[in-house]
């Protein structure tokens, strides 16, 4: 059966067994792992976090001439404006969904705003978002795609997502990617595969993308990028590709999924290209898999003389960093560090599934004592970690940065850092050194306390995460 | 029936209950409602009006609910959360808000604050769904829940304090130099011999809305007020004034002495020398950029966009002091037909009919709007970037949502909110007149 035939992929909970609330080593988190099923944890208290219909939001609003329509009351579309403000200025809109709405359904409206923007920008695609609301009510949204995709001829694509289905946000990347790939990519085609590759990169910072396609480049390499700031084309141009290149095991993912079980594209198992090695290591990927391992090689080489050249000695030997990041993000943080001279002090990661799985077993061979906190939003716990360990240096890529900067621990935030390749390197040293040498901000921030009590930082770190009853 | 809306600028009700509650000292929030929401609040609002929350992150207390208590029910959820906030975060004042999916799910929030309020917790709670209004409704909707919940106000047997106002109307975030308008707002009004209970900002907490009652005057300085201080004037009888804007630059006089009169205080000797002083200062900085004024042609038409409270304040000192030409002033938050008429006629009565009102929360209506004139400058949000590129004008961005600078205590009212206005709209008109240098090149 079509991975593309349900209206939405399963949460990553059920597909990948993911767990988001977890406090233990990394031996202890392969165990975890080791049976058929993992048990899922919750948090007795808990801090707000992204969700899928943010992270769907995320990936619709670097579609190229796109328009946006959150189907929801007014203030799920926030997180549009602060997209839309920070990127090129994409179009998005809410349905403004009100009381009366929320009984008597409301697909005349949504029929109604999807028409009016329409005519108003004339976009290459329309994107409804679901809600929370929309969920609850089980509104239609299925029918008014496909009666004004006809009477519009316009590619109308839903993402069903619904803020409360899964506790994991990525999941909402995977119903964007499904919903973006079953409404785009069109049939698949019996034709030879062509010279093209798909670069698969998602909510990426656009330095990043641009740092990973030079790399490409220099290969020799065409390519197509999906779906950060793609054309509504691009998704054709990539089911027709010989082999697709992640730029994160990650969150584009279940794009390389669908595109190998639906249309054969063969998915290139590459480490994120973060770190003097882990890009040699993804730049070795894409050669070996694409004939190409003496080029790859050969400027693996060359760039890494001139970033070792670029950072002039620097050192973080004798640092403890602890990180704070997403996924497969904090897992190629962790080899940076440790590439750079450092230790890791400990791990907040966003989220752990099976995907994880290679290299926490890895990382458990050799730091099997290391602490990973598996936990998205949640600064109480990781203040009280944080506090604990007090690290030479915090890094971390979530909201709650300035938070967590009170501690007086110098911070640097990846939030709008570029990170991958080997500019990433320099830049991110770069950060490292100014964090490191000028403490003064995070010193006079330490006098502003944190929100908590001090008893909070006498619990047990995990005292909220508790097993679920069924 | 509400129509849809192209890049929204007024979000929820849950943002609006949020945006007060986080402007209180030692109030903490209890969202309880889908994980999401604190973080669009954070991402869409406290990131887009010109600076950050108190907490250094997203709310700090979240139920988080998922798909069994959408199917069950969420009220046993929020009874641990609570329990737990009132453990781990430090507050005098535990607020809980609800979203969509727990007012749907139906879940009975009086009952959670009731059985927090029995344990000997302070709680109020406010039913702010985003299905049931925008921010400006969410503001209120709190402001009511303090009033009517505190413990401390129902208990109050406050001796009148002597000169003191209470200030309504401001709501943080939506006025994104809330914070200064307050504390010039105080500067002047204690010029005047009076005290002003800000109730919101720094030093503002529980304390500052127990002395609610004492006070001798409610003020409120937008439409958003007028329920409160109604409210109070029915509960403990104290008079109140409700004006539509905070004045900005030489209408702060006539301000003052609206104030003082309400109090039953003509002609007071303090207040005139006070607004004496502080005109003299303005002046000089009028004959300073006078300069600035004639060789840049600052005298061109205007455009506002922003809440009808900033819209008028701005019109007002634009046009009637500066002598800007008034054109498109659109007026963005939502307001009830008898106060739009109110909008019009202050608005009409300052710029003498020459300008256009329109009502819209909606971009691609102020985009159309804007084009209709022939505006030199506009002042408004983010929001107006792409529209005021294609006309090839300079924006000073001013109202919510403003992603492009940082504000933390600047005010845009009372005389010095003025200067602080010449200096922004005055640069944004200097640097965008072409250079002498452009000109010969030419």
């Amino acid at each position: 059966m079509s991975p593309l035939r349900a209206k939405a992929p399963r949460i990553r909970e059920k597909r990948l067994d993911a767990i988001g609330a977890w406090l233990g080593s990394t031996s202890a988190a392969v165990a975890e792992f080791s049976g058929d099923e993992v048990v899922q944890r919750i948090r007795t208290f808990a801090q707000s976090t992204n969700d899928d219909l943010i992270y769907a939001l995320r990936i619709a609003g670097t579609i190229r001439n796109s328009v946006t329509v959150v189907h929801a009351p007014r203030g799920c579309a926030a997180a549009g404006l602060a997209h839309a403000l920070a990127g090129p200025g994409s179009v998005w809109a809410s349905t403004n969904l009100d009381e009366r709405d929320t009984i008597m359904g409301a697909d005349g409206k949504l029929r109604k705003a999807v028409t009016s923007l329409h005519h108003r920008h004339r976009p290459d695609v329309v994107f409804i978002v679901a809600s929370p609301v929309v969920a609850i009510n089980n509104d239609d949204i299925q029918s008014v795609v496909e009666e004004l995709r006809e009477e519009l001829e316009l590619p109308i694509v839903p993402i069903y997502v619904t803020g409360f289905a899964s506790r994991t946000a990525v999941t909402g990347y995977d119903t964007a990617l499904h919903a973006l790939v079953k409404y785009l990519a069109g049939s698949a085609t019996a034709e030879e595969k062509g010279e093209l590759v798909n670069l698969l990169s998602v909510a990426e910072h656009p330095a990043d993308r641009s740092e990973a396609e030079r790399l490409l480049r220099e290969l020799g390499l065409a390519f197509v990028t999906t779906p950060d700031n793609a054309d509504i084309r691009d998704f054709r141009r990539a089911i027709g590709a010989r082999a697709s290149i992640p730029l994160c095991p990650d969150a584009p993912e279940y794009l390389g999924h669908v595109l190998r079980e639906k249309y054969g594209v063969p998915l290139i198992e590459a480490p994120r290209p973060v770190g003097i090695s882990g890009t040699g290591a993804w730049l070795a990927a894409v050669g070996s898999a694409l004939g190409l391992k003496k080029e790859a090689a050969a400027l693996h080489a060359r760039r890494k003389a001139e970033t070792e050249q670029s950072l002039a000695g620097f050192s973080l030997a004798g640092t403890a960093v602890y990180l704070s990041l997403a996924a497969a993000h904090a897992f190629a943080l962790l080899e940076l560090v440790h590439e750079l001279g450092g230790t890791v002090a400990g791990l907040t990661i966003s989220h752990l599934d099976r995907l994880h799985l290679p290299h926490l077993r890895e990382l458990a061979a050799r730091l099997p004592d290391l602490q990973i906190h598996v936990a998205n939003g949640q600064a109480f716990e990781e203040a009280s970690i944080v506090r604990s360990i007090n690290p030479g240096l915090y890094i971390g890529d979530g909201l709650h940065v300035p938070q967590i900067a009170r501690l007086a621990v110098p911070a640097v935030s990846l939030e709008g850092t570029p990170v991958i390749g080997y500019g990433g390197v320099t830049g991110l040293v770069r950060k490292i050194r100014a964090a490191l040498a000028f403490r003064s901000f995070g010193e006079l921030l330490g006098r502003t306390p944190t929100p908590y009590h001090e008893a909070w930082f006498r619990r047990s770190q995990n005292w909220h995460i508790k097993q679920e009853v069924k | 029936m509400p129509h849809h809306l192209e890049g929204v600028r007024n979000f929820c009700a849950l943002h609006g209950a949020l945006q007060l509650f986080e402007a209180m000292d030692g109030v903490v929030p209890v969202v309880h409602s889908t994980a999401g929401c604190g973080v669009q609040y954070h991402l869409g609002v406290t990131r887009q009006s010109g600076g950050s929350g108190p907490f250094g992150s997203p709310p700090v207390s979240s139920s988080n609910i998922s798909e069994k208590h959408v199917v069950f029910g969420g009220g046993s959820r929020l009874r641990e959360q609570l329990k737990n906030t009132v453990k781990v975060v430090k507050g005098d004042l535990y607020a809980i808000v609800t979203g969509c999916a727990a007012e749907m799910v139906g879940d009975d929030i009086p009952a959670m604050a009731k059985e927090g309020k029995e344990q000997g917790w302070p709680v109020v709670y406010a039913n702010t769904p985003g299905f049931g209004g925008d921010v400006h409704h969410g503001y209120q909707v709190a402001v009511r829940a303090l009033l009517e919940q505190l413990p401390e106000l129902a208990a109050s047997e406050t001796a009148p304090v002597e000169n003191l106002v209470n200030i309504w109307g401001v709501i943080p975030n939506s006025d994104p130099f809330w914070r200064g308008n307050l504390q010039e707002l105080h500067r002047v009004l204690s010029g005047a011999g009076l005290t002003a209970n800000l109730l919101l900002g720094d030093g503002q907490g529980v304390q500052a809305w127990r002395q609610i009652p004492g006070a001798r005057l409610n003020l409120s300085v937008s439409p958003w007020g007028e329920e409160a201080v109604r409210l109070l004037e029915e509960r403990y009888g104290t008079p109140y004034l409700s004006v539509p804007a905070l004045p900005v630059g030489f209408a702060t006089g006539k301000f003052l002495r609206a104030v003082l009169a309400a109090l039953g205080r003509d002609n007071d000797e303090a207040a005139e020398s006070f607004i004496a002083r502080e005109e003299a200062v303005l002046n000089r900085h009028f004959a300073r950029m006078a300069d600035s004024y004639f060789r840049h042609g600052f005298q061109r038409e205007f455009a506002l966009v922003g809440e009808s409270a900033q819209v008028i304040g701005l019109a007002g000192f634009l046009s009637g002091q500066l002598g800007l030409v008034p054109g498109t002033l659109a007026v963005t938050d939502p307001l009830p037909e008898p106060s739009r008429r109110e909008v019009e006629q202050h608005v009409g009565a300052i710029t003498k009919g020459a300008a256009t009102v329109v009502f819209s929360e909606d971009q691609a209506e102020i985009t159309d709007a804007l084009g209709t004139g022939s505006p030199g400058i506009v002042v408004g949000s983010s929001l107006e970037r792409a529209a005021a590129a294609s006309l090839g004008i300079p924006l000073v961005e001013a109202s919510f949502p403003i992603g492009s600078r940082l504000i933390l205590d600047r005010c845009y009212s009372g005389y010095r909110g003025a200067v602080t206005v010449l200096e922004d709209v005055g640069s944004a008109m200097v640097a965008g007149s072409p250079r002498e240098t452009d000109v010969t090149a030419q």
